[in-house]
């Protein structure tokens, strides 16, 4: 299925697509966005629910280190980021399961490593650093054949991974102690959904930009879950809300001559207050993407502390 | 007793820093028995019910749970459990089917699609509490009893051969209170479930019960429900002044 959606991406950019899509690169820009903007919130739907949706902003500073290390080491960026996001986001989930350091303390201290460090590795690299900018702030239109293919490989990895351990990751995400009872592996699952962020970060780096990824993975799923009723349907209306944000983010591109990653997340943005406004009379419209506010009160034992096993 | 035992604590303590909280508590629960530990805030049930489950390790003394250490058990869907909860906290909504599926998933083997026999569980849990014809609803919209009610069906899902409650009736309606207490009842006398309820108040089901098992730090009292009445105590006192009656009864 990969080799298929790699050449059909690849193909793509020899479709008789209509303005704004009838250029190549603008093609390219289409393909990879549209693998990201339906990735992000598969992956964004299970953070949101388990209040960690700033967690794909903590990796992704991990991946600006690893993309000013590759370009230090004049690696090719993207393998560098990855490795260090996926090792990053094992250790923020290592911190997090340990209990006693919260989970905003732990992205915190990624948030200021990863950001400190990409600045001084990349002060280090050539051209002042300047190479670095593009993964900073996302340059989809410039993205070329090659980048689209690693994009489309990463994206079948996580739909695939999501088909496939979707249904487990939803029993942890909803009640973390009773899916431990009933024998579900509660901390594999934990990392593999912080090693499938680290993925989608990497692979939406140059989509957006690192520090826009987790408008991608937040934002449709903050619109989706007030339009669905079904944990399912929030997957489903997420991820086209997502693919709309980046046609129609690439459309104002490229009619004003804009920023694509900017464009594509204000899209997203603009989407969430429309639909909240409108439709979020049945559900806190804001709770899902003000950190703090989603947290319910725990369920109140008649002992003397609350230990997770 | 012929029926064998599905959960055992012998000698069990466990202490919060220096502060004893469950002391050399001994029980069984066997296979197709009803029983309710009650006790005061404070007396140790839902840590006792942690140890059980294996998600505290006992300081002294030794859990089982169908012969084996909580945490070696290789088939722990066969232990349900409902978690003490006035509501589900979802963020993202989810129906009551997506709910109580969930608690199918790791007995069919997590990465696993659904078979017709799942769903078929699925569906006779959803019915066991009187839940079918809110299926498509989002759990956030239900009663808080109704919200019970899907996590005992998320339980009932597996098929579990042992049935372990917290709290399952505070704040809850008399309606579900009643299905409450037949669902439960139907277990024990058709599937020979063992159900086990950490309780401050017994509520609905204080008249089906097999043993009460009054807690307070260490069991004071472990009997059918009528040689706790025999002692004087009434059940339809409230959990609180239980351990107090009974320590003005112990010589």
């Amino acid at each position: 299925m990969s080799a298929a959606i790699v050449h059909a991406c690849g193909a793509l950019a020899t479709l008789p697509l209509p303005w704004p899509f009838e250029r190549e690169y603008m093609q390219l820009a289409l393909a990879a966005g549209l693998v990201i903007g339906i990735c992000a919130p598969l992956i964004g739907v299970f953070l949101v629910q388990q209040r960690l949706s700033l967690m794909g902003d903590g990796i992704g500073h991990l991946a600006f280190a690893g993309v000013a290390a590759g370009l230090l080491l004049e690696v090719w960026p993207i393998w560098t980021a990855m490795l260090v996001a996926v090792v990053g986001a094992l250790a923020i989930e290592w911190l997090r399961s340990r209990g006693r350091t919260s989970s905003d303390l732990a992205l915190a201290l990624w948030f200021y490593g990863g950001i400190a460090a990409g600045v001084v590795l990349a002060s280090r690299a050539g051209n002042g650093g300047l190479a670095i900018v593009p993964y900073l702030f996302g340059s989809i239109l410039t993205i070329d054949a090659s980048d689209v293919r690693v994009i489309a490989v990463l994206g079948v990895v996580i739909v695939a991974a999501v088909a496939v351990f979707g249904r487990a990751l939803f029993a942890i995400v909803v009640d973390e102690e009773s899916a431990r009872v009933a024998g579900i592996p509660v901390g594999a699952g934990n990392a593999l959904l912080a090693v499938l962020t680290a993925v989608t970060v990497v692979a939406a780096m140059r989509v957006v930009g690192v520090l826009l990824i987790a408008a991608l993975m937040v934002l449709p799923v903050a619109t989706g879950r007030v339009l669905s009723r079904s944990f399912r349907g929030t997957m489903v209306v997420s991820a086209a809300i997502g693919a709309f944000s980046v046609i129609a983010g690439l459309f104002a591109a490229r009619q004003w001559a804009l920023a694509p990653g900017g464009s594509i997340v204000l899209v997203a943005a603009f989407t969430f207050a429309t639909v909240s406004l409108v439709g979020g009379r049945r559900r806190g419209g804001l709770k899902a993407v003000m950190p703090g506010t989603g947290r319910a009160e725990p369920p109140d034992h008649d002992d003397h502390g609350h230990h997770h096993g | 007793m012929t029926t064998p035992a599905v959960l055992t604590a012998h000698g069990v303590s466990f202490a919060y820093g220096g502060d004893l909280v469950i002391e050399s508590v001994d029980l069984t629960v066997a296979a197709g028995e009803f029983v309710a530990i009650v006790g005061p805030n404070g007396s140790g049930k839902s840590t006792l019910l942690r140890l059980l489950l294996g998600l505290l390790e006992p300081a002294a003394g030794t859990v089982e749970i169908l012969g084996e250490r909580p945490r070696a058990l290789r088939d722990r869907w066969r232990v349900g459990y409902v978690p003490q909860r006035r509501i589900l906290d979802l963020d993202v909504p989810a129906t009551v089917t997506e709910i109580v599926a969930s608690g199918r998933t790791a007995r069919r083997g997590w990465w696993r699609v659904p078979s017709r026999a799942d769903r078929d569980a699925v569906d006779h849990a959803l019915e066991a509490v009187a839940l079918a014809d809110l299926h498509r609803r989002p759990v956030t919209e239900l009663s808080g009893g109704q919200q019970q009610r899907v996590l005992i069906a998320r339980a009932l899902a597996a098929e579990p051969s042992v049935l372990v409650l917290d709290e399952p009736i505070a704040g809850v309606d008399v309606e579900s209170q009643r299905l409450f207490r037949d669902s439960l009842v139907h277990l024990v006398e058709h599937h020979q479930t063992a159900v086990l309820l950490v309780s401050h108040e017994l509520g609905a089901v204080a008249s089906d019960l097999d043993r009460v098992i009054v807690l307070k730090r260490r069991v004071l009292f472990d009997g059918p429900p009528d040689a706790l009445a025999a002692t004087g105590v009434n059940l339809g006192v409230h959990a609180d002044d239980l351990p107090r009656w009974l320590e003005e009864l112990a010589p």
